[in-house]
């Protein structure tokens, strides 16, 4: 499997002229061609903010501090605003946005819209040939084409985000980047934007895809591995199997096993929770940073500041007292 | 308004001294001339009828002209100089309050209380100060009329540049109040269109700054095609101030000589004209409406 992005160390703060947050504090990933990823965690982890440095524009005040993103060997982080948008966005990375409804200009025709994406990457393009192209992607994902004459409004929600599933891939991209594009949508419609990521993915449209939420149920269903996101960093990474039934972290433990599932006796169980909040990502947090919350502290969690180690291979954990290892 | 208009057109013929049972006479004839001896409600009534069959009446100054006459030869002026101002000065204002919602820094901080501070002289008082300025101080420019009093109108290069030097202070003042006011208005939503999703996904997409200025302008400016009409009647009545600081041979000023003289039918069909001219306008700015924003059509058909 070829390795398609590696990020390295990566800090993106956001910066007022009183405050700093630090809201995405060294996280390191690699993604392998065909894999999806999946991110996992609460609300203010820092999910969202990764997803959108990701893009290397840091829309004020969200700053770049540090750390480098390996695109096909190149560091994305280094290129300038111009070759930014004309090379990797669109073409190499590509986004689906959470909120369908506001996503799509709404005075414009998704075909239209669709035109306008592709002549920024590919000028020479004729309107017919871009047109043709959209409708054999409608086509060949058996959805239909008239979605193309028709306004943003004039759409179903669900039949919204499918579209921008579709708008967003048009340049073929290496890698799409889903943010909550589920969270919107009612369970049905849910599931058919899922299956339509994993249709793209196996039809090779996109190399590879990560994909945040909250909801885990649905990483169960479409990731082949989570990352455990807290507190601005990776707490856990592996695979689907392993984080949801054997995480090593006791964050990604707790907020695994707070997942409701449909099984038999779950209406009588108490779903276990985690008294305390996130940490301030305001101050400088010295050691764990859920040392403060976790069940298993122990007085070495806060000497010094933990790095992720590796378990097993394709497992990382970054704690010094993971669950469930034999020692 | 006090006083009597037929006395007025009397007393300026009883200056050259004609015996006064022939001025008794002749102010008899006046009145029955204009129906002023009729009951109001029956002076209403013909006013009514006649003005249904597009006749305005008779000037009182300016007797025996018909106030049609009158006013058919300002509206060609007032037009001429009204709609392109108002038109430019409001694409000038849009694009302007744009840019600076999206350029921020500098522009903005120049702009912005440079626009404010524009749309809040009133229209008569910019015009004097340019007056002022540009033909008193400068000379450069003339102060009144639509054209020099020396040339005869005709389709010739020389009259059609005077033409265009008289144009240029009425129309400039015109122009400058209209980009203040709209300007100011176009950076609130297009600040408020720049934070939208729309844009970030299109940001995201890689789609270019001056595509997505585009996009914004699109939407932004549609409240501000509802603000036009709204503020029509404003623009016009000012506009028309313009034309009487300039002394412009267009409808302001006749309108203006009108009341100075006690003109009532003048007035009557002044302020009718302008009236109608303001409805009618809105009128196609509604339906304009319907075609730039694709969400009002639906909503139109679907009723």
């Amino acid at each position: 499997m070829k390795e398609l992005l590696s990020i390295r160390n990566f800090k993106a703060y956001y910066q007022t002229s009183s405050e700093e947050v630090r809201a995405v504090d060294g996280i390191s990933l690699d993604l392998n061609e065909g894999e999806i990823l999946g991110i996992a965690g609460e609300s203010g982890c820092g999910k969202s903010t990764f997803s959108i440095s990701l893009s290397c524009l840091f829309p004020p005040p969200l700053k770049y501090i540090s750390g480098e993103i390996f695109l096909d060997g190149i560091d994305i982080t280094k290129l300038n605003t111009q070759e930014i948008r004309k090379s990797i966005l669109g073409p190499k990375i590509s986004f689906i946005p959470q909120s369908s409804m506001n996503a799509l200009n709404p005075t414009i025709r998704i075909r239209n819209f669709a035109i306008d994406i592709v002549k920024q990457h590919e000028p020479k393009t004729t309107r017919e040939n871009i047109i043709h192209r959209v409708i054999e992607r409608f086509e060949s994902l058996s959805l239909p084409k008239d979605v193309l004459n028709r306004y943003p409004f004039e759409l179903s929600g669900g039949m919204r985000q499918r579209t921008l599933v579709i708008l967003s891939t048009i340049m073929n991209p290496e890698i799409v980047i889903a943010d909550e594009p589920t969270s919107a949508l009612d369970v049905s419609s849910q599931r058919e934007v899922i299956e339509l990521l994993k249709i793209m993915v196996k039809k090779k449209i996109m190399k590879s895809l990560i994909f945040i939420t909250h909801e885990l149920p649905i990483l169960r269903q479409i990731a082949d591995g989570i990352a455990v996101m807290y507190a601005g960093q990776i707490v856990e990474i592996g695979s689907v199997s392993d984080i949801l039934f054997n995480a090593h972290h006791p964050y990604a433990d707790v907020l695994m096993s707070s997942m409701i599932v449909p099984e038999k006796g779950m209406r009588e169980k108490n779903l276990p929770s985690v008294s305390g909040t996130p940490p301030d990502l305001r101050h400088a947090i010295k050691g764990c940073r859920f040392a403060d919350r976790c069940p298993e502290f122990k007085k070495d969690c806060r000497e010094k500041d933990i790095e992720m180690v590796e378990l097993t291979k394709g497992s990382f954990v970054r704690c010094i007292h993971p669950l469930r290892t034999k020692k | 308004m006090p006083g009597n208009p037929i006395t007025g057109i009397v007393s300026k013929m009883a200056s050259g001294g004609a015996p006064s049972d022939v001025l008794e006479k002749l102010y008899n004839s006046y009145i029955q001339e204009f129906g002023l001896d009729k009951p109001l409600y029956i002076q209403f009534w013909d006013y009514l009828v006649k003005v249904l069959h597009g006749d305005l009446g008779v000037s009182f100054s300016l007797y025996p002209i018909r106030v049609n006459e009158i006013l058919a030869k300002a509206l060609p002026w007032t037009i001429a100089l009204q709609v392109p101002s108002i038109i430019i000065g409001w694409l000038l204002g849009n694009f302007l309050g744009v840019t600076a919602a999206y350029k921020k820094g500098k522009f903005d901080s120049v702009l912005f209380p440079f626009s404010l501070f524009i749309s809040c002289i009133p229209y008569y008082c910019l015009a004097i100060i340019l007056l002022y300025f540009f033909g008193v101080v400068l000379h450069i420019l003339p102060t009144n009329g639509g054209y020099s009093m020396n040339l005869v109108p005709s389709f010739s290069i020389s009259f059609i540049l005077d033409v265009l030097k008289h144009y240029f202070l009425p129309f400039l003042s015109i122009v400058l109040v209209t980009i203040g006011g709209q300007a100011v208005g176009m950076r609130e939503m297009s600040i408020y269109e720049l934070n939208t999703d729309y844009v970030n996904y299109s940001k995201s997409l890689g789609i270019k700054e001056s595509k997505i200025i585009r996009y914004v302008f699109r939407n932004a400016m549609l409240p501000q095609i509802t603000g036009l009409a709204l503020s029509l009647g404003t623009m016009v009545g000012g506009a028309l101030i313009v034309e009487i600081v300039f002394s412009y041979p267009g409808v302001g000023t006749w309108l203006f000589n009108g009341i100075r003289q006690q003109d009532y039918p003048l007035i009557q069909g002044g302020t009718l004209l302008v009236t109608m001219a303001v409805l009618t306008a809105n009128f196609f700015i509604d339906i304009i409406y319907s075609f730039v924003d694709p969400r009002i059509k639906a909503s139109q058909i679907e009723e």
